[in-house]
């Protein structure tokens, strides 16, 4: 059994790595309300996803949300365990909406249903364990709105990343559309 | 630039956006439970009015007379005694959990519905 790590290996590590300085970026970002932030993160784990596959995506994702929270300092604090809750409720979804990706499904929509499942997931979880409150509902539809919108934003910027020469060899094509 | 936009985009789109608008919908609404006005008074048992009748309601206490308004399912604080209106500044009193005090007057004002409101929310 041998451990040399393949050329996906690297490719997880360098996609991890990118998605942990946007996640550092993105908690350096002021938000007005807690809760808030664009996910530029995202961006990486669609990437990882169209070029890579699900279970790549999967890897980058734990390795962002770890590794991230070791470099701010949160590992297991509520903050680790939200994020790890959304990161995965993300990945559900985009597990199942990813075979539909690219003849009827492009990254706005990946994005848009991968944001809110984070969202909710999230929020389901800090319903559930961290503030059990009857009116936390009252959050949820500012927070779900910011998805809507961040999930669109994060959705373009990949949608831009995957029509970059230096990565379109990668990406997934199974419709054999022409690259516009 | 090319989106690479496909029809399941708009359908995600249309259904998150009316997934939030409902969300919007559906937790602003305003509350069925009746909502009732509770007056506590330094040393009084508390007095509960219902918004449902208008009326103006005088509340007597060590600085003067506190005149409270009740209309159209709203409560406030017409005139108190205390010098800075706090109390009148707090203006409408329409949601659960509303408050207005009248410090000189030893006077809280509250809305009270179905449940408990935040106080205060810390991250």
């Amino acid at each position: 059994m041998s451990f040399t790590p393949g050329s996906v290996d690297r490719r997880i590590a360098a996609l991890a790595a990118l998605a942990m300085g946007l996640q550092l970026i993105d908690a350096t970002i002021p938000s007005p309300v807690p809760g808030i932030k664009p996910g530029l993160a995202n961006v990486i784990t669609l990437v990882a996803l169209l070029a890579l596959g699900w279970r790549a995506a999967m890897a980058v994702t734990l390795l962002r949300i770890v590794g991230a929270s070791l470099l701010m300092g949160t590992l297991v604090s509520p903050g680790f365990w939200l994020s790890l809750a959304g990161g995965l409720s993300a990945l559900s979804i985009l597990g199942i909406l990813a075979g539909l990706y690219p003849r009827h499904l492009g990254p706005v929509g990946l994005a848009v249903a991968a944001a809110l499942a984070h969202t909710v997931g999230q929020f389901l979880f800090a319903w559930a364990v961290i503030i059990p409150h009857p009116q936390l509902p009252w959050l949820l539809p500012p927070l779900l709105l910011a998805a809507l919108l961040t999930g669109l934003v994060t959705g373009i910027l990949t949608a831009s990343v995957l029509a970059d020469p230096r990565i379109r060899p990668y990406v997934r094509d199974r419709s054999r559309t022409p690259a516009g | 630039m090319n989106l690479g936009l496909r029809w399941g985009d708009v359908v995600v789109v249309m259904l998150a956006a009316t997934l939030v608008a409902s969300s919007f919908t559906l937790t602003y609404a305003p509350a069925s439970g009746a909502l009732r006005l509770v007056v506590s008074q330094a040393g009084e048992s508390p007095r509960t009015f219902p918004l449902n009748e208008d009326r103006t309601v005088d509340i007597a206490g060590p600085a003067g007379l506190t005149r409270i308004e009740i209309h159209e399912g709203r409560a406030r604080c017409l005139r108190s005694p205390g010098s800075q209106g706090i109390c009148e500044r707090a203006g409408w009193l329409e949601r659960h959990g509303d408050m207005a005090v009248s410090l000189p007057n030893r006077l809280v004002l509250q809305l009270q519905g179905d449940g408990t409101p935040f106080d205060s929310m810390h991250f």
